[in-house]
């Protein structure tokens, strides 16, 4: 990581931008932002998300899945202040689509390809399970990676506490391809049914015993069914598993951590944030969304009224706001309450993000705040609302 | 522990007490599981709830999913220390239980069931190639999670009333929580024979019978995260076959302003910017904050209704606490909402 990278730098130098962070922490709005900022500083960019809303989905045009990328309308794009060499392409990642296409890629054979895309285990693995929605996020950001119309690929990693099941996607895969086990698996006879586990080493024999006496040799079976149909295509899978381990965590990638403002979500962030640093993935900053700002002006108060203000403050108020058939103190009261809860929680904000933020600064890290800004944001129109915050230097909060 | 809770019939008093609220309460189910996108307070609900059955006198186990422990914090007494609770577990409060699943332990403690053989299991579970089948398969571990859930249901005391009156698992989040509860089917239908087959059936026929056991989602009033549990509700009733009565709404701003100044914020920002109002900001940072607030109201009214329309289910709306969640006290607060009788629909 060079310790100078803050969001303008790693838009305008950077190939692959990750965002992490648990859900709910408007990870997609700031992958888009950061993309439509690569477009705005004249790169092709590609933002490639997982579960976006609706309306953001809408006004990216990936309303459907689609393993491709898609292009905004060059009007559309120009309007934003995209120069004409920039460009904005967005995709919403089809997992099963993305597996069932590695496959394709790699089987050695039409034969191999349907063995595999009909094996039942196959089937279980690619669908439903977890896991594959961390494997084909990467799988897509490394294809994305090697195609040369695109400068900038900034990922939405899913959405779950799951986040760095992501980087350990290729990791794992790798490990199991490696292991004795599934070299013991893929002995042809094994698939047979007609091996004795004597055969293996005691360990092996061992773990055989205990898969056996729970899941039935019929399980092993179809496992060992699906690993030599595999076989063909697993140097090749190996192989990729590397380059996208070694992409991410080399120099042309940066991740950034999406966190909120309160406790619970600045805690998931904090817990994140140790695994990243356990894992040893290169962080490069911190962005909270959503935080409340105090409109000023002076510091924020303590409390609204000042104590000891309270009866004038609401005489006050209820006096300005006076109009016939206005409950005026009422209203007066319920100004004041606002304006005490409202600085309650840009006080609550504050104390509550003080660790994240000292901790990613103290590794040299940026941090930036996204105030909320009124209402969802859905549109592209939002996305340059939330740039301004994300590349604008910015005062302490 | 109280005695008279191992007393047969001491359940069925307190069931009887209990309000004929419809849907009926969350406390007659044996199992509840919630689950809600990332970010919505599942794990506070998770906690609220079980602090409310444990206040009604129930004998309750909190059961959290996943690498961390948020459930615990919460629960603790103001200043007390936050220690980890673990596979084995803590006895939190009279009545309250909290543990965290780990599947490996899990693992170990089914094969020990199941098998036996002490000595071998450990060098088994030790075994790296092991280690490495089992990070690399999917699926296990929402299986042996579930199966752990599915023993700890069938505890029995010597009398043979159950060791827990009510279990609630703080799942994964939505993305993951179905296909966590889809797992023994999946199972079902990839593993052809054996005891692994039958008891991914047995977990299954837990999760699937509605006296027993509730689905439980939280959300917030905001777009994504109603938007989820929405379609999570559609996939429950379509596919997964797991009862779903109510929806939870957390952390919703109640209605700001007094009758008649709806628009206050509008009739703060008319103000001459000069007037002084002595110990408070301006009118303009006044009418910023109530704008916020009225905003908030309006977009969280505005996705309960869509959540109500949408699920056809009746919504319990939590309100967004002023501090925050921070312990039992605000944990408190948010039970009482959330075993109200009256159930809300599109709250007003």
């Amino acid at each position: 990581m060079s310790a100078a990278a803050d969001p303008l730098e790693l838009v305008r130098t950077r190939r692959i931008l990750v965002c992490v962070g648990t859900g709910g922490v408007g990870k997609t709005t700031l992958a888009a932002s950061l993309a439509l900022e690569g477009a705005r500083l004249g790169r092709r960019s590609a933002v490639l998300t997982i579960d976006p809303a609706r309306r953001l989905a809408d006004a990216l045009g990936v309303r459907e899945l689609g393993n491709q990328p898609t292009q905004l309308p060059r009007e559309r794009l120009a309007a934003l202040g995209v120069p004409a060499e920039g460009s904005l392409s967005a995709l919403m990642l089809d997992m099963k689509r993305t597996f069932d296409d590695l496959v394709a890629r790699f089987a050695d054979s039409e034969a191999a390809r349907e063995r595999i895309l009909g094996n039942r285990i196959y089937q279980h693995v690619s669908d439903a399970l977890a896991g594959s929605a961390e494997y084909s996020a990467m799988e897509k950001v490394f294809e994305l990676s090697e195609r040369d119309d695109l400068d900038l690929i900034v990922v939405d990693t899913p959405p779950s506490q799951h986040a760095l099941d992501f980087l350990d996607a290729p990791r794992r895969l790798l490990e199991f391809l490696d292991s004795r086990l599934v070299h013991v698996l893929l002995h042809p006879a094994f698939a047979a049914g007609r091996v004795g586990f004597r055969v293996f080493q005691r360990g092996t024999e061992r773990v055989l015993r205990v898969i056996e006496r729970i899941s039935g040799m019929a399980f092993l079976e179809d496992i060992s069914e699906f690993l030599l149909a595999f076989e063909g295509m697993s140097e090749g899978f190996r192989e990729r598993a590397r380059r996208v381990e070694a992409r991410l965590t080399g120099q042309e990638a940066a991740f950034v951590l999406a966190a909120g403002p309160a406790r619970v979500s600045v805690r998931h962030a904090l817990e994140l944030l140790e695994r990243l640093g356990t894992a040893g993935v290169p962080l490069a900053g911190v962005v909270v969304n959503r935080v409340h700002r105090w409109p000023g002006p002076g510091p924020t108060p303590d409390c609204v009224p000042e104590p000891g203000c309270e009866a004038a403050a609401q005489a006050a108020l209820a006096a300005a706001l006076a109009e016939p058939g206005l409950d005026a103190s009422a209203a007066a009261r319920a100004a004041l309450a606002a304006a005490d809860g409202y600085a309650a929680w840009v006080r609550a904000d504050a104390e509550a993000t003080a660790e994240l933020t000292a901790r990613v600064e103290r590794a040299g890290g940026f941090v930036r705040r996204v105030p909320e800004l009124a209402g969802d944001v859905h549109d592209l129109e939002g996305l340059l609302r939330v740039a301004e915050w994300l590349f604008e230097a910015q005062e302490a909060a | 522990m109280d005695p008279s809770w191992t007393k047969p019939g001491s359940f069925a008093r307190f069931r009887s007490r209990s309000e004929p609220d419809v849907p009926a309460s969350l406390l007659d189910r044996r199992l509840v599981i919630v689950t809600g996108k990332g970010g919505t307070g599942k794990s506070t609900v998770a906690a609220a709830l079980a602090l409310a059955a444990a206040t009604a006198g129930r004998r309750v186990l909190v059961a959290e999913v996943g690498p961390d422990e948020h459930v615990p914090p919460l629960l603790r007494p103001a200043g007390g220390l936050v220690e980890r609770v673990g596979y084995e577990g803590r006895e939190l409060r009279k009545g309250l239980r909290a543990m965290r699943i780990d599947p490996y332990e899990a693992l170990a403690e089914y094969l020990s069931l199941q098998i036996g053989l002490r000595g071998i299991l450990r060098r088994v579970l030790a075994n790296r190639a092991f280690r490495q089948l089992m990070d690399a398969s999917p699926g296990w571990r929402e299986l042996i999670t579930l199966g752990k859930i599915w023993h700890l249901e069938s505890l029995r005391e010597a009398g043979g009333t159950p060791r827990f009156d009510l279990i609630v698992v703080d799942a994964p989040a939505t993305g993951h929580g179905l296909t966590f509860l889809d797992v023994p089917r999946v199972v079902g239908s990839a593993v052809r024979a054996g005891p692994l087959r039958r008891h991914a059936g047995w977990v299954e026929s837990l999760i699937r019978d509605p006296e027993r056991t509730l689905l439980l989602p939280v959300s917030l009033a905001e777009e994504l995260p109603a938007r989820e549990t929405t379609e999570l509700v559609e996939r429950l009733r379509d596919h997964v076959a797991i009862a779903v009565d109510r929806v939870v709404v957390n952390a919703a701003t109640e209605a700001p302003f007094p009758r008649g100044a709806e628009d206050l914020d509008a009739r703060l920002a008319r103000l001459p910017a000069e007037l002084a109002i002595p110990g408070a900001p301006p009118p303009a940072a006044l009418a910023a904050c109530a704008a916020h607030l009225r905003a908030r109201w309006a977009l969280n009214r505005r996705w309960i209704g869509e959540i109500a329309a949408a699920t056809r289910l009746p919504v319990v709306v939590l309100p967004r606490l002023p501090r925050g969640v921070r312990g039992p006290e605000e944990l408190a607060q948010l039970a009482e909402r959330l075993l109200a009788p009256g159930v809300s629909g599109a709250a007003a």
